[in-house]
């Protein structure tokens, strides 16, 4: 027996792996083949479907992209900016369990994950709630500070969509990044500081009033926040964005953020960056429920397009197209981001 | 207001071209709502299995390839119904926790009915249905309803079990006779009508400050991001296209819509979707935005708002005129209760079931002596134009449009660059 086992060693991985690898094979390999044949076929549900090898229409592929191209812009805009407003509202935060949670570390992770307990769909509509006519948002900007008119409608909006977007997938980001921070040596810090690592205000105003810049003008176009006003973003407005947010910035890089800081620990913490903003950025700009349930048809995301064709207009050629295109521009913007972040870092590897 | 007044003689059909809001006291509007959206984005997440699942949705018969399932035709009722409809379609008890329809019919027959208000729009349902009834399966339910139209689809595609006339003899003495004798089911071999309803113009009063009396009020400035219309051609098209014929911009009546004037419709709306002014197509979920004030005027069906909307939502038929439909039960191929269905038919069919259901519900019903029986009891929804359109409302109704399926695909590539997905 022991011989046998001794003889067979080699094999044993492979029978661990055997489990997960049919799993993969039936759930994810045959679907995804069936997907690929759909693509490639003509006709609907009504009329029937001519598959491959009797047709092989290729043209699904540049005719989905040409006329969805708006779709494909909104999905890459609002996932792109929920990523970039869940790294900041997520970094501070996880950074902040993890350094000075103290006791309260479980409670506070625990309160981070809470959401998950309810259903995706009633933590969407209950921010149509929030953000509505009767809801507390328009209740202080409209009612209380009379900032817009009586006629203004946060749901509808770009902002909206986003916001529930970010909402959704902060948790995605947090886990990673407190994951990442937890595992930052603190000696190392210290060793930083003993050797002159200190603050950082002229780099850190620079840094930061250009990104808060950035941030503010991104939000403001690509939210498109105006539009519901009558307005367009004119170039006053965005100036008036440019200048808000650089100053906000300016004042965060200089006043918070350290040498120690930006030598030591945000470079031990680029694997969670890395990880959390993949886990926020592929479901957000597949996500379709953020932009049904909050948007208008201007705001309709891939995912809408994906789900209507497949659910109303029974186009799966459509609809199968559109989905391997989706596929393809994430794994091309996933492998770009790593080489530019690095792959060592990303493993681990100079810690 | 006043032209209209003018126009009609009798105080009473005044009702019909000024607003009609509702008679009784509910909040059912919210609950309402959520449901509806549950469904709406569910998508693919409500499909064709009932809510309450497992043992009701037994394993398809072994054959698979369109194998016709052995429904007892002669046989014993069993349970559960499951029974597919859409939102604010069945009466509800005071407290708005159960149906006295469904509970007389389970108690009548001794079988469970499982009511799921899963339909929020033909299309939607029709692409949860479809695989399962394209494959032969069953589809999990045992009745549907689904608009004339869609009704029509499912049975030129053979997927609507044929209904046993010794079963519903009470059905076929008693549906009104200017329902009879359609083309795609002359003899009522494959439906009943479930309600007649209208496609008009709904408005809260209150936030629009002003009675509302035509199409064209959708388009009211003053109502910028607060308007909604109808998903798909079959009702904002259809509605639509009355305004733009007023206009004089189409000669056609919505029955016989061409892609021309489809085209066109589309280019009248599109501004008014780049703008922002309308803000989402919807389904039945329109109840929920007008509860919450995120919507003040929004193309509707005629009975929601008065069964289930808020005390100063209105409904009107524009002065352009408004669209008529009816919406059919079908038991879909294969379904495991049929027989119960069938019962369900007939038990609606029952003058003083349907009188009941139609003065909650507030929709048309298809039922011969309905009339009689609410005038006895209630003079005042006897003269309810939701129930009873009038007829200088009725001269002006029109059917939705009967298309091919080729021509459903180019309508629906419209509506799809329109609705932006």
């Amino acid at each position: 027996m022991g011989q046998l086992i001794h003889r067979y060693r080699a094999a044993i991985p492979w029978l661990l792996m055997l489990p997960g690898l049919a799993w993969l094979a039936v759930f994810f390999v045959v679907p995804n083949v069936q997907m690929l044949l759909f693509s490639l076929s003509e006709g609907t549900l009504l009329t029937g479907f001519t598959t491959p090898p009797d047709t092989w229409s290729f043209d699904n592929f540049p005719g989905a992209v040409t006329r969805y191209s708006g779709n494909f812009v909104n999905s890459i805009v609002y996932g792109g900016l929920a990523t970039i407003l869940c790294f900041l509202i997520g970094y501070p935060l996880a950074y902040g369990i993890a350094f000075r949670g103290g006791r309260y570390k479980s409670l506070l992770l625990f309160l981070v994950i809470a959401p998950f307990f309810t259903s995706f769909l009633i933590r969407t509509i209950s921010w149509r709630i929030i953000l509505g006519n009767d809801g507390p948002f328009l209740g202080i900007i409209r009612d209380v500070l009379g900032l817009v008119p009586d006629n203004f409608s946060v749901i509808g909006t770009p902002l909206a969509v986003v916001g529930g977007l970010t909402y959704e997938f902060l948790p995605f980001m947090v886990l990673p990044l407190y994951v990442s921070l937890e595992k930052v040596d603190r000696r190392l810090v210290e060793a930083a500081q003993d050797l002159y690592a200190g603050p950082w205000r002229r780099g850190g105003a620079i840094t930061g009033a250009l990104l808060g810049g950035f941030l503010a003008v991104a939000l403001q176009v690509g939210l498109g926040y105006s539009q519901f006003v009558g307005e367009t973003a004119t170039p006053g407005l965005v100036a008036l964005a440019a200048l808000v947010g650089a100053t906000a910035g300016g004042l965060v890089g200089a006043s918070m953020v350290s040498q120690a800081f930006l030598r030591v620990t945000l470079p031990l913490s680029l694997p969670g960056v890395f990880a959390g903003s993949i886990l926020t950025f592929i479901p957000s700009i597949g996500d379709y429920v953020n932009a049904h349930l909050l948007g208008s048809p201007k705001t309709q995301m891939i995912g809408n397009v994906i789900q209507g064709r497949f659910l109303e207009q029974n186009d799966y050629p459509t609809a199968a197209a559109l989905a391997f295109i989706l596929m393809a521009a994430i794994l091309v913007a996933i492998f770009v981001y790593a080489r530019v972040l690095g792959t060592e870092e990303l493993s681990g590897g100079r810690a | 207001m006043t032209p209209q007044e003018e126009e009609t003689p009798v105080a009473d059909t005044n009702l019909a071209q000024r607003a009609i809001s509702r008679r009784t006291v509910l909040k059912g509007g919210s609950l309402v709502g959520l449901s509806a959206f549950l469904a709406a984005c569910g998508g693919g997440g409500s499909t064709a299995a009932p809510t309450t699942g497992g043992e009701a949705t037994p394993a398809p018969t072994t054959g698979g390839e369109a194998t016709p399932v052995p429904t007892a035709d002669s046989g014993e009722i069993t349970g559960p119904l499951n029974f597919a409809n859409w939102p604010a379609y069945i009466d509800l008890n005071d407290d708005e926790s159960a149906s006295p329809t469904l509970d007389d019919f389970e108690a009548q027959y001794g079988i469970e009915v499982k009511y799921v208000e899963d339909i929020q729009t033909n299309e939607d349902f029709f692409a949860t249905v479809a695989p399962a009834l394209q494959a032969g399966l069953d589809t999990g339910w045992d009745l549907i309803v689904l608009t004339d139209y869609m009704a029509a689809r499912l049975v030129r595609q053979g997927w609507v079990e044929t209904i046993n006339p010794a079963n519903v003899s009470t059905a076929a003495a008693n549906v009104r006779d200017e329902l009879r004798g359609l083309g795609w089911d002359p003899d009522m071999t494959y439906h009943y009508p479930w309600q007649s309803g209208a496609t008009g113009v709904g408005y809260n009063v209150v936030s629009t400050k002003r009675d509302l009396t035509s199409i064209g009020d959708l388009f009211d400035d003053a109502f910028k991001g607060k308007v909604t219309l109808l998903s798909g051609y079959q009702d904002t098209f259809s509605l639509v296209s009355l305004l733009l014929r007023e206009r004089g911009e189409i000669t056609n009546l919505p029955p016989d819509l061409t892609l021309e004037d489809a085209q066109k419709i589309k280019d009248f709306l599109q501004p008014f979707v780049d703008s922002g002014h309308v803000r989402a197509f919807t389904g039945n979920e329109y109840l929920q935005d007008f509860g919450s004030g995120d919507t003040w005027v929004a193309v509707v069906w005629s009975g929601d708002l008065a069964s289930s909307g808020g005390e100063d939502d209105r409904f009107i038929y524009p002065v352009e005129g408004s669209i008529i439909w009816t919406d059919n039960m079908l038991i879909p191929k294969g379904a495991q209760h049929k027989r119960a269905a069938e019962a369900m038919i007939d038990f609606v069919y029952d003058v003083d079931n349907a009188a009941r259901l139609a003065a909650w519900i507030y929709y048309i019903s298809p039922v011969k002596g309905v009339a009689d029986v609410i005038a006895a009891e209630d003079a005042e929804l006897a003269a309810n134009p939701l129930l009873f359109p009038p007829a200088d409302v009725t001269a002006k109704q029109y059917a939705q449009p009967d298309l091919t399926d080729e021509e459903d695909i180019a309508f629906n590539d419209l509506v799809s660059l329109l609705e932006g997905a």
